[in-house]
């Protein structure tokens, strides 16, 4: 799997990446998998080869919930790609999930950059983005071994104070 | 750890037109900075011996330049990279030549930030292949530099309360600034309420929120101390410099928070403890102001203000010229135009010599009014220690301090 097309951008997946490939393809499973360190056991994101808390370079992948909370978002409202120019306004947002939150520092935790979608995979409304929303994975099917992880909003209540930008 | 405290200079300093339209390639820009800043110098043929530059892709190597300039180099080298890296080289420099590889830097950018590879992230840039790390942002319309800094800026707003309003009072300030530089190109004053009511680029940035896509090259020349002594101006020294710090987890900051920390943070401790001073002690400084909010970050992490009280800060009036400690009396890369943060080291040379090329007749011969009103002075009265900041993004910053 090579390449493939998205909104005007060639994501370049070549065969001897040993990053992101396995990680797409779980994706294209509608599985949200992160690298684990087999000496210390944490968790980490994006995928890589050593374990930044130990440096071992033994790891595992192993599937996550996919459930998390809004911990910073941004509205584009000028989009900088073409191929966006038909989604924009649309929200990037940072999303921190539920395992490992600080950890093992208070600071520390697996966040993960994605857009907020709706079901049907379209950019969420602006006034429905918040910091302190509960979010859930989706997967937004691209290529046979290629889908983005993305997130939409979730029935649970929100996790602490919930601020949007007036 | 006193590193070099005062036994390297910056002695001479050049630039091109701050344009949008300059009309020739980066190599013609090159060699006219850097010519100016020799000639400022007072340096003579073949004087200068090593050459650094910085750039994304986008510029002309240093060996094309050199002969341009009938330079025979000792030492060069083209380093990737953009923001931080002024102050990062000047280290280098001071490097080179204590290690008796060269005796004298020069050092350079030159881009068509506007006319050939923009800044912002448009035209070639938005169309490269997205591999590696980047698969991680990019597929999500997370590509340019405000783009990736938003999340940064928006966390600060939900945890310290800080307010667009608040930070809209860096382009006021910075605008106030430009109006007394002949070279800016954005002359003219703005309010508060005109960066609020400009657009929305991506929130929380108004278009008056970024900086502007400019076509210019910079150059700064670096020697010994005991070498300025005999050169043309009155030697500025650098006290101290740290570059390029990062936050832990480079591969991707957002892991280790707060978010709304800055580089800054871990660059401090290394700069102010090789300068012997305090933040206290700064007369000027020199933010790297991409955006407003960068500015207000760089000042809070380097301890000028309490961290979370940026905004009162830059909204105080201590940032502007008349002020306690004015920022970016060019106008900075809001106003004057964008450099990758040499411009703001420049300034600051100028400032410390006593001879910033504002309005004043005699300006440039350190005859100065003090008068802030617009078209006229933006000298500040016996600045003795100028610092600057810079910024690549919010895990990686430098840092510099100089003296007269
Ligand atoms: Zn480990």
């Amino acid at each position: 799997m090579p390449a493939v097309e998205y909104r005007g951008m060639t994501l370049v997946i070549p065969d001897n990446d040993s990053e992101w490939k396995e990680y797409f393809a779980a994706a294209r499973a509608h599985r949200l998998i992160l690298r684990a360190c087999v000496a210390c056991g944490r968790l980490r994101y994006p995928p890589s080869h050593g374990c930044p808390w130990c440096a071992d370079l033994g790891w595992t992948w192993r599937e996550v919930s996919g459930r998390g909370t809004i911990h910073s978002y941004e509205i584009v409202v000028h989009a900088i790609q073409p191929g966006f120019r038909d989604w924009a306004p649309y929200p990037v947002v940072l999303v921190e999930l539920d395992e490992q939150r600080g950890q093992p520092t208070a600071d520390e935790a697996l966040r993960i950059v994605a857009n907020l979608v709706r079901p049907d995979l379209r950019p969420e409304a602006e006034e429905n983005v918040a910091i302190g929303k509960r979010v859930r994975v989706v997967f937004q099917d691209l290529a046979d071994q290629v889908a983005l992880p993305q997130f939409t909003l979730s029935d649970e209540p929100p996790a602490g104070r919930v601020w949007r930008l007036a | 750890m006193s590193g070099l405290r005062n036994r390297y200079c910056i002695v001479g300093v050049g630039e091109t037109e701050y344009s949008r339209d300059s009309g020739r390639t980066t190599r013609a820009m090159a060699v006219e900075a850097i010519g100016a800043a020799v000639l400022d110098a007072g340096l003579g043929p073949g004087q200068v011996d090593g050459m650094l530059s910085y750039q994304l892709a986008d510029s002309t190597p240093a060996p094309w330049v050199a002969a341009d300039l009938g330079l025979r180099l000792n030492f060069y080298m083209d380093v990737l990279g953009g923001g931080s890296s002024t102050e990062a080289l000047i280290g280098l420099a001071m490097g080179a030549i204590e290690a008796g590889m060269c005796e004298t830097v020069a050092l350079f950018r030159s881009m068509n930030g506007y006319t050939e590879v923009r800044i912002g992230g448009t035209g070639a840039r938005a169309a490269q292949p997205v591999r590696g790390l980047d698969l991680a942002q990019r597929p999500y319309g997370m590509t340019s530099a405000g783009q990736n800094f938003a999340l940064t800026f928006m966390r600060h707003m939900y945890e310290y309360g800080t307010t667009s309003a608040q930070v809209a009072h860096v382009r006021a300030a910075h605008s106030r600034h430009a109006s007394q530089n002949p070279k800016a190109l954005l002359k003219e004053r703005v309010t508060v309420a005109d960066v609020l009511a400009s657009r929305w680029i991506v929130k929380p940035l108004h278009l008056l929120d970024c900086c502007l896509e400019t076509d210019n090259a910079t150059c700064l020349i670096v020697t010994s101390a005991e070498r300025a002594r005999d050169l043309r101006q009155r030697p500025v020294y650098v006290m101290g410099v740290a570059g390029r710090v990062s936050k832990p987890r480079t591969d991707f900051h957002w892991a280790h928070g707060p978010i709304t920390r800055v580089a800054g943070y871990f660059a401090r401790d290394i700069v102010f403890g090789q300068a012997g001073v305090t933040p206290e002690d700064v007369d000027v400084t020199g933010s790297y102001d991409a955006f407003t909010f960068t500015t207000m970050l760089q000042l809070e992490e380097y301890g000028f203000c309490v961290k979370g009280e940026g905004g009162a800060y830059v909204s105080s009036g201590i940032i502007e010229l008349g002020g306690r400690r004015p920022n970016n009396t060019s106008g900075g890369h809001l106003c004057e135009g964008y450099t990758h943060g040499m411009s703001m080291v420049i300034e600051n040379v100028r400032q410390l010599r006593g001879t910033v090329d504002d309005y004043c007749p005699d300006g440039r011969e350190g005859k100065h009014s003090y008068d802030y009103a617009p078209g006229r002075c933006r000298q500040v009265r016996d600045a003795t220690i100028a610092m600057n900041m810079g910024w690549a993004s919010p895990p990686t910053g430098s840092a510099l301090i100089l003296g007269r």
